[in-house]
């Protein structure tokens, strides 16, 4: 396989005396669809959080393409090319979908420092940006403030505000968590689609193991803060000690919910 | 209709500006003045309070900053009003950039508290330093020299004469603050209000920005500052007080934060608010700082907001089938 586009070595985090991470290793390869899953506080958040940037790193290191960027702030990583979404609606309540899109396709673009010319001559940016809302299917939407959109729209918004920052490596935090069945289906697509372009590769944190295992093609499993299992989804899912630990809760809980699209 | 009206009004409220001296009355001509000067302070101010959601307590220093550096460079340098003014924005914008570093890693109140201490240290500085500042007395006896121009001398020394000279920097600092609104810049400024976490996460470097705007910020400040030296011929220590602070943030709420019409209307009626209960009581403060909160509490959203909010429901009504 190639040099991973993103790979952590021994990463290890404590909030105060519980450690979310314990010595992790984990690599991401260019165009490989992954999925984080595990129980609840295994550490798939924190994981996000540490090689984003949003958590700073206490041992360990992070690589991109190569490079270190373990003591590189969050902008800086989202310049290279780590983007994330949150798992709680995370955009700008009062701008319009439109201007959370053009935020960082602003950015992407080199165009944020300038200080007296209108935002409306941004062409370039503003189609950059109206392509983000429309793989998101949110087009009809961009004049709307972001705090009038419903649930659902809102999370599509928050994956189109990650999508207009051109990223390379895309960490998606959950992000069916309250749409319906019809903007599930609407944003899985996407994903797949874009995933095939191959200009972006999605990382997802999915509760949902029919997303999982219909869109990936690579599955890591954490559990207290460390890799449990690490393989295609046949093989996660055959594994005895995910069946054990996770898997086997899981589905026994929430029963198959139906075929994906 | 009202698009129309909205769009003709900035150019009305200038045309009223620019005709008010020729009625005269010299009183109101300075009153005017300083309303202008305040509104300076002001629409910069809101800048970082309104657009980006930094509540600053240190403005007067930067105020006090231009105000100084236009009094020691008329005094000692050249009287130049133009390079003096010049001096006083590079001074104001360079402090603002020394305390900016310093307290934009902090946020929300750490923010606040930083920019007032920092704020009263300059006070004490100004009021403490008295062989260079003049202590309690300020920096006096500034002229207002003629603003010369390669083949142009024009006097400024009466008070109908300066008033223009404040007029053209009003007009540019309020076109300025127009542009920046308008900007890419002024799009993340509004962004880092809403969600500085999702700005740093678009790719934007949030301290940056953060550290710019507040010495823009600064830099309307320091004019603001310098053109009162002019106009009053001194400089005074009360200027970096964190009370004086707190003016261009009463306004802004008083007009409307967030919008740039806002601090200038808030400008306005604070000036001939005060003015007004001055001639009543010697409790000035007491009987304006009333006034002030029943129209902040009776208008949400500042007179401006106020006003913005009827006429979109009257369009709604008009428009409506």
């Amino acid at each position: 396989m190639n040099a991973p586009l993103l790979a952590a070595h021994g990463l290890t985090n404590w909030f105060g005396k519980v450690c979310t991470a314990l010595d992790l290793d984990v690599a991401f390869h260019e165009g490989v669809l992954t999925s984080v899953i595990g129980p609840n506080g295994a550490g798939k958040s924190t994981l996000i959080n540490l090689l984003t940037g949003h958590l700073p790193v206490q041992a360990g290191r992070v690589e991109f393409r190569g490079k270190d960027v373990t003591r590189l702030p969050v902008h800086a990583r989202v310049r290279l090319g780590i983007c994330r979404s949150f798992q709680i609606v995370n955009v700008f309540p009062q701008l319009t979908a439109l201007e959370n899109v053009l935020i960082p396709a602003l950015a992407a673009a080199g165009r944020t420092r300038r200080f007296f010319s209108p935002v409306s001559r941004e062409t370039a940016a503003r189609a950059e940006a109206e392509a983000a809302l429309e793989r998101v299917g949110l087009s009809d939407h961009g004049g709307k403030l972001a705090s009038a959109l419903s649930h659902g729209d809102k999370h599509l918004l928050e994956v189109g505000v990650a999508l207009a920052a051109r990223p390379a490596l895309l960490f998606l935090d959950e992000p069916t968590a309250g749409m319906n069945p019809l903007e599930r289906a609407r944003l899985l697509e996407s994903i797949r689609s874009l995933s095939r372009e191959g200009r972006t590769t999605f990382v997802l944190v999915e509760h949902d193991m029919d997303v999982v295992f219909s869109l990936s093609d690579r599955v890591v499993v954490l559990h207290r803060g460390e890799v449990l299992c690490d393989g295609a989804p046949d093989h996660v899912r055959a594994d005895a000690k995910v069946r054990e630990v996770y898997l086997g809760q899981e589905l026994e809980a929430a029963p198959r919910q139906g075929a994906l699209p | 209709m009202w698009k129309s009206l909205a769009r003709a009004l900035p150019f009305l409220l200038l045309a009223a500006l620019a005709l008010l001296p020729l009625a005269g009355e010299r009183f109101v001509t300075y009153l005017a003045t300083r309303m202008m000067l305040l509104a300076i302070f002001a629409v910069g101010y809101d800048l970082l309070l309104g657009q980006t959601g930094l509540l600053s307590f240190g403005h007067g220093a930067f105020y006090a900053a231009g105000a100084y550096a236009l009094g020691f460079f008329s005094l000692h340098v050249s009287q130049h009003p133009l390079l003096g003014v010049l001096v006083a924005v590079a001074a104001a914008a360079l402090l603002g950039l020394a305390v900016g570093a310093l307290c934009v890693r902090s946020s929300e109140v750490y923010f606040s508290m930083l920019t007032l201490a920092f704020g009263m240290m300059v006070y004490a500085l100004v009021w403490n330093a008295s062989d260079v500042t003049g202590g309690d007395d300020g920096l006096v006896g500034i002229m207002r020299a003629p603003l010369s121009l390669p083949g142009l001398s024009l006097p400024i020394a009466r008070d109908a004469q300066f008033y223009y000279l404040v007029l053209l920097f009003f007009a540019a600092a309020v076109l300025a603050a127009w542009r920046i609104r308008r900007s890419p810049f002024g799009l993340v400024l509004t962004g880092m209000r809403e969600n500085a976490t999702r700005v740093a996460f678009a790719g934007v470097p949030v301290r940056r920005y953060r550290l710019a705007v507040f010495t823009m910020s600064a830099a309307f400040a320091g004019l603001s500052g310098g053109l009162e030296t002019l106009l009053e011929s001194s400089a005074r220590p009360s200027m970096a007080h964190w009370t004086h602070s707190a003016e261009p943030m009463l306004v802004s709420l008083l007009g409307g934060l967030g919008t740039l019409s806002g601090p200038i209307v808030g400008s306005f009626l604070f000036i001939a608010l005060r003015e007004i209960v001055q001639r009543f009581t010697e409790h000035w403060m007491l009987g304006v700082g009333i006034i002030l909160l029943l129209i902040i509490g009776a208008f949400r959203g500042g007179v401006v907001g106020t006003l913005h909010q009827l006429v979109e429901r009257r369009r709604a009504r008009e428009t409506a089938p």
